[in-house]
């Protein structure tokens, strides 16, 4: 039962990936056919063409998808044109060479018979060679969709939608009913396409068949491909041409605080501007936003101090918030003319967390309080916190904090274990809904332990020039929300299932 | 020019054909005249460059040297294309597009030609029924349903559909188990009756040269050894290797003849 409410809560949003989904694949096949079918027949022709062609496309085959986006990045950046580059080019090797084995495998008196009574290079082409590798070349389609509803799940890496997205979004929250909202329906859409084809293969082959059936298979096919085409393509195209309103393209990782953030950004730049927006959210990491942003493929997205200093600019980690905010937006501004405007108010930071109940009665409100009972207690910390330098062992070295024991966990699991009594403190990110859920308390970083990682919207400086009332807006949000808030925030959709638009739109509302 | 006349035909002037660029020869000097409404035979043995010689009427080879006269026309300068469309082509492997029916397969070049539908279906009907296979029967089935005499039938058929002046044959029958082979060969001689086609007809096949042959052009190594009638030839072999072509037959005759004796003797016993 809560399985058919999840779902149908989804609803909405699963027929939309499914349909992004479909039209990846579907549009990235059919272009495969268009170079793919030429270059079979071009390579049977030139014999120095054949090895470059099968060449190029067992290698490509080779690339793991992942690393094929990242090639693709610098060159394409992000969204559905990369994506569907790249899908384009994992199908070609199927069609290719099933177009050239198919060729190569009709029998040479039914061309000399051809040649013989006077076919055109052309008619013999159409007329004899193309029908009787048919059957052969709808295999190699087959095998092209079918890879590429797979790969395609990777395409929400990029932005570029489909049920990769629900993946993604899953695989960063811990969360498997999401997990197999997206790898379900892909599964099924897999396998759908496979029948399909196999039908279509069966009706296609020579030989003695109802003439309607095979007519019948033909139509219901390609009308599909045209819908499912359309269905997915129209609204862009129809959106795309009447923009009246300058647009601002926002983007986000692939996390829950990520997505809220993105929401309340996007509804107030629509409540308050006439920018009109667009969201390109749930993009693969901070390396795949920061290139989108540097590429003008987004306008703007909201990063984290310390992910800027250490993850981009490649600094150490600064204590001071204020300090570490200066340095990133001069660096930013310096080398990519990219601005870090005032910070949201909240620090995502790693954090200890304990039971609110132990906390009230210990009186424990700074990470300094515990430093008396830290023998008696029991830590559960991720196994990265654990082997940060800027982890447990500096912890150790700020606060002079050794707990009783220490014990690896998983980030899924940490939370519980402190509820239920497992473990006493854990490590916890500052901002994380789960420390409401389980009514546990963060300290106070007391020393300044903790590098500071507030969220700060960064802009393109070309977009800020051209729309000064973008920075005024968001100037506005400056400073509203801070942990607790934000933890609220991230609570709802990550507890309470509800979706990040809705609990953006009623913050909003109240902020008003 | 005279031999080059319209009313002649095809003429073969001094043909050579290299395949290795000019190291050796499979067709040398090959000079011969086809007549209208004649049938003509390449006799000889495999790798003796007759089929190389048929190929280089419909420019399926091009010839190295010499040149090929078609009602007067220099064949080279006639679009290959149209050319073949104005020659049937008929050979040993058939060659049936197995994506089409019986029907599709024999209206094929009045398709290339522009025929209507209507018009190509009912001619190519006819073409069928004349080969000896009834279109109601066998106009909608899959050349994969047919047997090989049947599958050469509907070859023939192919061929004439358009009404060519000119019929090349490649050794149609090569294929096929003697049975089927002869009764093809007297489906041809009807149609050649009916139809007074001018057939280029390559075979090894001695009996089948002088059962179908006006006249037999005997070839070996790329030559023309001799060409003729079939009477003129067992009068007047004109080389060592023809006399020795027609002798070879008639001792296997007498071997047989021999046999024959033998057995009937062992049997009064």
């Amino acid at each position: 039962m809560e399985w058919i409410e999840f779902v149908a809560s989804r609803a909405g949003e699963l027929q939309q990936k499914c349909g992004e989904h479909l039209m990846l694949t579907v549009v990235s096949t059919l272009l495969a056919v268009l170079l793919g079918v030429p270059a079979g027949i071009l390579a049977r022709r030139l014999h120095w063409l054949r090895a470059t062609v099968l060449f190029v496309s067992n290698v490509v085959q080779t690339v793991p998808s992942l690393a094929m986006l990242a090639l693709l990045l610098p060159l394409l950046g992000i969204g559905v044109v990369p994506a569907m580059t790249a899908l384009t080019l994992y199908a070609l090797l199927p069609i290719v060479r099933n177009t050239l084995v198919g060729l190569q495998t009709i029998p040479p008196t039914v061309l000399e018979a051809a040649d013989g009574l006077g076919f055109t290079r052309r008619q013999r082409l159409l007329w004899v060679e193309l029908p009787l590798i048919l059957p052969v070349l709808i295999a190699g389609v087959r095998t092209a969709a079918v890879i590429g509803v797979g790969i395609a799940t990777l395409s929400a890496f990029i932005g570029a939608g489909g049920l990769g997205d629900f993946i993604n979004r899953g695989l960063a929250l811990n969360n498997t009913r999401l997990v197999l909202l997206g790898a379900v329906p892909a599964a099924l859409l897999a396998i759908l396409i496979d029948q399909l084809f196999s039908l279509v293969e069966q009706a296609l082959t020579p030989g003695r068949k109802p003439a309607t059936l095979r007519r019948r298979v033909v139509v219901y096919v390609s009308t599909l491909a045209i819908l499912s085409v359309g269905w997915s393509v129209l609204p862009h195209l129809a959106a795309s041409p009447a923009a009246p309103r300058a647009l601002i393209r926002i983007g986000t990782k692939n996390f829950t605080e990520q997505l809220i953030i993105g929401e309340v950004i996007a509804q107030w730049l629509e409540q308050t501007t006439d920018l009109r927006v667009e969201r390109r959210f749930n993009l693969g990491g901070t390396i795949i936003c920061h290139e989108a942003l540097v590429r003008g493929d987004i306008d703007l997205y909201v990063e984290y101090t310390g992910t800027g200093l250490t993850a981009i600019l490649k600094l150490p980690p600064v204590s001071d918030p204020q300090q570490a905010l200066t340095r990133v937006r001069d660096a930013y501004r310096q080398q990519f003319d990219l601005h870090w405007l005032q910070p949201l108010g909240f620090n995502n930071t790693y954090a200890l967390a304990v039971r609110e109940s132990d906390a009230q009665r210990n009186g424990w409100e700074r990470i300094s309080d515990l430093v008396a009972s830290a023998p008696r207690l029991r830590a559960g910390f991720t196994p990265e916190f654990r082997e940060r330098p800027d982890g447990y062992p500096g912890l150790v070295r700020a606060y002079g904090l050794e707990f009783g024991a220490v014990r690896d966990m998983d980030p899924s699991l940490m939370y519980r274990a402190v509820a239920q009594g497992a473990v006493d403190v854990i490590s916890a990110f500052a901002t994380d809904g789960r420390i409401l859920a389980y009514r546990l308390r963060v300290l106070h970083d007391d020393r300044r332990y903790f590098p500071p990682y507030q969220a700060v919207p960064v802009v393109r400086g070309e977009v800020l020039r051209r729309h000064p009332e973008l920075r005024d807006a968001l100037e506005q949000l400056a400073n509203r929300i801070d942990d607790a808030a934000m933890q609220r925030l991230n609570y709802e959709v990550d507890e309470r299932g509800r979706l990040p638009h809705e609990v953006a739109r009623e913050w909003l509302q109240q902020f008003r | 020019m005279s031999l080059c006349a319209p009313e002649v035909g095809i003429v073969l002037d001094d043909l050579w054909k290299s395949f290795d660029g000019g190291a050796s020869y499979a067709v040398q000097a090959v000079s011969l005249t086809i007549h209208r409404g004649e049938t003509l035979v390449l006799l000889g043995s495999s790798g003796c460059g007759k089929t190389t010689t048929l190929k280089m009427i419909n420019r399926l080879v091009e010839p190295t040297r010499g040149e090929v006269w078609i009602d007067g026309e220099p064949a080279r300068t006639i679009d290959k294309v149209a050319l073949r469309r104005r020659i049937g082509y008929v050979f040993q492997g058939v060659g049936l597009f197995p994506h089409m029916t019986v029907l599709e397969n024999a209206a094929i070049v009045l398709r290339l030609l522009g025929y209507s539908r209507a018009e190509r279906e009912e001619r190519a009907a006819r073409m069928l029924a004349l080969v000896g296979l009834a279109p109601e029967v066998y106009g909608a089935r899959y050349p994969s349903e047919l047997s090989g005499g049947q599958q050469q039938r509907v070859g023939v058929a192919r061929a004439l559909a358009s009404d060519p002046e000119y019929l090349l044959m490649d050794e149609p029958f090569g294929a096929l188990d003697a049975i089927t082979r002869e009764s093809l060969q007297d489906e041809l001689l009807r149609l050649k009756q009916h139809l007074r086609k001018t057939i280029v007809f390559v075979t090894h096949d001695l009996f089948e040269a002088f059962r179908l042959g006006d006249r037999i052009a005997v070839m070996h190594q790329g030559r023309i050894e001799q060409v003729g009638a079939p009477a003129e030839l067992l009068r007047q072999p004109a080389t060592p290797f023809v006399r020795e072509l027609l002798a070879r037959p008639l001792r296997m005759m007498e071997r047989l003849l021999n046999i024959q004796q033998v057995g009937a003797v062992d049997g009064m016993d």
